[in-house]
């Protein structure tokens, strides 16, 4: 099945999505070049190009970001051969400054820039409406309703595309792009075009001179692109001569064919959009009383039918939103609230059950990361709703550390706050910490690692300095040696933790003294529960300029920008050489999965292979960092989570700009490890669940119980279990 | 002839491939199809479903609320969720598997047992086929053949309408040559597996 695309039968039909469609449709009008960066739900249209571009003859790429991939395309285009560039809505943000001049310029072999819009937001961070993007720009816009209209209206544009000399925009949505229909292909067009660049060409050189004759030269041919838009094949006219009419797009006028009637109505149905056909809508308006426009998020064609001598029925008067996609449900009740069709019954039965949001898998080096972060800084705190000041927290201490029951050489104190709460004390590792700059004998100190306060015997004389700057009263004087003594949290697993019967007390790390800014990519889910790790996600690389952003404001916080591999390459190196430029402290993360995971596993200019398959040069993220100036730059492995949080807890102490990178494979890349299994030693403490928050793993009454089957083997819950509870099932 | 499909389950169950080779058998036997699927956030382990539409002629891949005339459920806790889709005298297939959610293992939402959800699904549906996927796919020696024990199961419904040979045909031309024979197994122990007393 692998190259279906390639198939050469005319006539024949396949199943295909809107995005393999699109894909047929320009290897059928014999493109030279594909490019594109991937996003949902515009990913497939380069994968399938690239699986079959080699015996085609076709170069395919993944850009490294889809400004780039527009302009890989326009230079094909100049050189006379035909090009294809793919990006899902907001990537069409990013190439914007390129289309939009290329708008000028022009094309010589045709250029089609596929955009989908995501209504919805199904894999998105906004809704927005490419149809203005064309109106802003001035390049002629196909709008798809259907994979077969995503083949037939690509095979189209190239023809446009050429005669107009412009590119031309197929524009899908998420329920084109991934839907799949029966497509009927046609045969594979035999271009024999050289690549040949005409230099002497003025039209290339967007110099204010030569930029203000191609605005007119535009203008004229959009004049054209109108005429050809009332004479297109995709502006389907079914005059049935009633009173109502009903102009629609995309895959919202097939939801409404499906719901209405179709005798009792004329129809038509809008494909060929910008610029818009005003002869063909007022000659369908002619003999009607009323017109109801059916479109999915803005009212683009309804404010196009502003001045017509008829009743429009639009978003308001249907009572539909901008916001969201179209659904069959949707348009049944707003249809049925203005007399077209009737309400179906609805069956009374409770359907509320709980809900499955997304997660990142198990296995995930993203979730180990992530948890590495939350816990940098641990020590025990106490939830003073739970805490009953049993005070066996005191007695295990004292027990654990001089094997005597006696509170009072206990290194954590339960205490009481009113009548109604209690709390248990202990050190908190403060950064820069008050007791160890109290001390006038030099006899505390503090571990660079964990933050953990050592106290030197022989320095100490108990004068009680450090007891006074502590303002949590976390250090005591011990009854018979009269030294200073404090929480050394039994080297990151401590006791009284492990024995409160209450459960009150945890051993966490600290979240106030860091900001999280996020990105784009699977590892934006570490903002959902547990994790709760990210605290931004505006666009591609905007995190590291955020992060940089709020330590020029002057946050107190040190500021962690998290990004991906492949965002990074996108549009966070820019953003990284501003923080070195202008010095920033802040630490950017990258996590490195040699992958763009989130939508589907594509190459990235790490992983070593390109869209086609063949071997490319390996970029090594830690040498561009370097020479965007970064002096500190530390690879981790994200599986060890100790290690990671020592690195994090030397980058807190540490000024300037920095870069941690987290090396791991996608686990979905590479074969399962043995699964691990819950031992008897589980009291069901929940770490792995309730902090870690990995997938397989469920709190059962007794113990916490792994899913063999969902279970990659990372064995991260297994290193992070405080129980030695888990091991792997041999 | 006419049939609207749900098939849902958890990412990475393999309700897009399943749906996939059922529109390809039906392709083979002249229907028309429409299909829609949403690829979420994560590749794994949130929600899935899929849309099919087979028929003489279809035009949107959408269906409407209470109008599917089959489930084929991967998961029970899913197959529950789409209740809502099928209409009133609907049948549901269901691979009695039960993965709980993040909600319930964080401790955010109240547990549900897989026999109450199994039991909203009896008292929903006129006609609910269960069938151990996992079981049959085990005494095969191979979990990953689950999603073909379900479409032999699917295939034996007297809802469908597409020919067996289609299935196997569809089954073969997509399935590397070594996988086969395995699958074409569970094919046919996913069909006896339903029984239509």
């Amino acid at each position: 099945m692998a190259s279906k695309l390639a198939i050469n039968k005319p006539g024949s039909f396949m199943l295909l999505n809107g995005d393999e469609a699109v894909a047929r449709g320009a290897i059928e009008s014999g493109i030279k070049v594909a490019a594109a960066y991937p996003g949902t739900p515009s990913t497939e249209i380069l994968e399938a190009i690239a699986e079959v571009a080699k015996p085609l003859g076709i170069y395919a790429e993944w850009s490294v970001n889809e400004i780039v991939a527009v302009e890989v395309a326009a230079g094909a285009s100049m050189t006379g051969v035909r090009s294809i560039v793919s990006m899902k809505h907001v990537g069409l943000n990013v190439a914007a400054d390129a289309a939009m001049t290329l708008a000028y310029t022009g094309v010589v072999g045709g250029l089609v820039i596929v955009v989908c819009d995501d209504p919805a937001m199904h894999s998105s961070q906004n809704e927005q409406d490419s149809r203005y993007f064309a109106v802003h720009s001035n390049i002629p816009l196909l709008d798809a309703g259907s994979p077969q209209e995503a083949y037939d209206m690509t095979r189209e544009a190239f023809e446009i595309s050429e005669k107009l000399s412009l590119p031309v925009i197929v524009r899908l949505t998420t329920r084109v792009a991934h839907s799949k229909a029966r497509v009927k292909i046609g045969e594979f067009l035999k271009l024999t075009r050289k690549a040949e660049f005409d230099k002497d060409q003025s039209k290339w050189v967007m110099v204010p001179l030569n930029a203000m004759r191609q605005h007119h030269v535009l203008k004229s041919r959009l004049a054209e692109a109108e005429k050809i838009a009332n004479k297109s094949n995709y502006n389907v006219f079914e005059n049935n001569h009633k009173k109502i009419g009903i102009i629609g797009s995309g895959v919202g006028y097939y939801y409404a064919k499906s719901l209405l009637s179709s005798k009792k109505f004329s129809w038509l149905k809008l494909g060929f959009m910008y610029p818009f056909p005003y002869e063909l809508v007022r000659q369908f308006a002619s003999k009607l009383e009323k017109i109801i426009v059916v479109e999915e998020l803005r009212p683009y064609i309804e404010e196009n039918l502003r001045g017509l001598d008829v009743e429009i029925l639009g978003k308001k008067e249907l009572q539909l939103d901008e916001i969201g996609e179209f659904n069959p449900d949707l348009l049944r009740e707003a249809f049925s609230k203005i007399g077209l069709c009737d309400k179906l019954p609805s069956r009374n039965i409770d359907l509320t059950l709980p809900p499955r949001p997304p997660v990142l898998c198990p296995g995930c080096p993203h979730r180990a990361f992530y948890y590495a972060l939350n816990t940098v800084n641990q020590f025990v705190q106490c939830n003073p709703q739970k805490c009953i000041s049993c005070d066996i927290c005191e007695l295990e201490c004292s027990w654990e550390k001089e094997q005597v029951f006696n509170p009072y050489k206990s290194r954590i104190r339960a205490v009481r706050l009113d009548p109604l709460s209690n709390m248990a004390l202990s050190c908190r590792l403060c950064k820069d910490a008050p007791c160890v700059t109290a001390c006038p004998k030099e006899a505390l100190s503090q571990l660079s690692t964990t933050g953990v306060i050592h106290v030197e015997e022989s320095k100490c004389d108990g004068c009680g300095w450090c007891i006074t700057a502590c303002k949590y009263g976390a250090v005591t004087l011990h009854p018979q040696t009269r030294k200073a003594i404090v929480c050394d949290t039994c080297e990151g697993k401590p006791k009284c933790v492990e024995t409160c019967p209450e459960g009150a007390l945890s051993f966490s790390g600290r979240t106030e003294d860091k900001i999280v800014t996020g990105d784009i990519g699977c590892y934006t889910l570490g903002y959902l529960q547990p994790l709760n790790s990210v605290q931004t996600c505006l666009c591609m690389g905007a995190g590291i300029s955020q992060a940089a952003g709020m330590f020029h404001a002057g946050v107190k916080e040190k500021v962690f920008a998290v990004i991906g591999d492949s965002t990074f390459f996108h549009g966070g190196m820019p953003g990284l050489l501003n923080i070195t430029y202008n010095k920033a402290d802040v630490c950017v993360v990258i996590l490195d999965n040699r992958v763009v995971a989130m939508t589907g596993h594509q190459p990235t200019p790490g992983s070593g292979k390109n869209a086609m398959g063949e071997d490319a040069k390996i970029m090594k993220l830690d040498e561009i960092c370097r020479s965007l100036g970064v002096e500190k730059v530390k690879n981790i492995d994200p599986y060890d989570v100790d290690g990671t949080r020592k690195v994090l807890q030397e980058i807190l102490d540490y000024d300037g700009p920095s870069v941690v990178i987290s090396e791991r494979p996608c686990p979905l890349k590479i074969p399962k490890n043995s699964a691990r299994e819950v031992t008897e030693k589980c009291n069901s403490c929940g770490i792995c669940v309730t902090a870690f928050g990995c997938p397989a793993i469920s709190l059962k009454s007794e113990r916490a119980e792994i899913d063999v089957t969902l279970c990659w083997g990372c064995g991260v819950c297994q290193a992070l279990c405080p129980f030695n509870a888990i091991r792997s099932i041999e | 002839m006419a049939l609207d499909l749900i098939f849902t389950g958890v990412g990475g169950q393999g309700v897009v491939v399943l749906s996939d080779i059922f529109c390809e058998a039906a392709m083979l036997d002249g229907f028309d199809v429409a299909k829609a699927e949403i690829h979420g956030m994560a590749q794994r382990g949130g929600s899935i479903s899929a849309h099919v539409r087979v028929g003489d002629k279809v035009l949107s891949p959408l269906i409407e609320t209470g109008k599917a005339d089959l489930i084929i459920g991967f998961e029970i806790l899913e197959t529950a969720r789409s209740l809502s889709m099928l209409r009133p005298k609907g049948t549901v297939l269901v691979n009695t598997k039960y993965i709980p959610p993040n909600s319930i293992t964080q401790g955010n939402a109240k547990p549900v047992k897989p026999e109450e959800l199994l039991a909203l699904i009896r008292s929903y549906a006129r006609r609910v086929h269960e069938v151990d996927g996992i079981g049959i796919a085990q005494k095969l020696g191979n979990l990953l053949v689950v999603n073909t024990v379900l479409l032999g199961a699917v295939s034996a419904l007297p809802e469908n309408p597409v020919k067996q040979d289609s299935f196997k045909q569809a089954i073969t031309s997509r399935l590397k040559e070594k996988y086969v024979t395995l699958n074409l197994e569970a094919f046919e122990l996913g069909r006896q597996s339903v029984s239509l007393s």
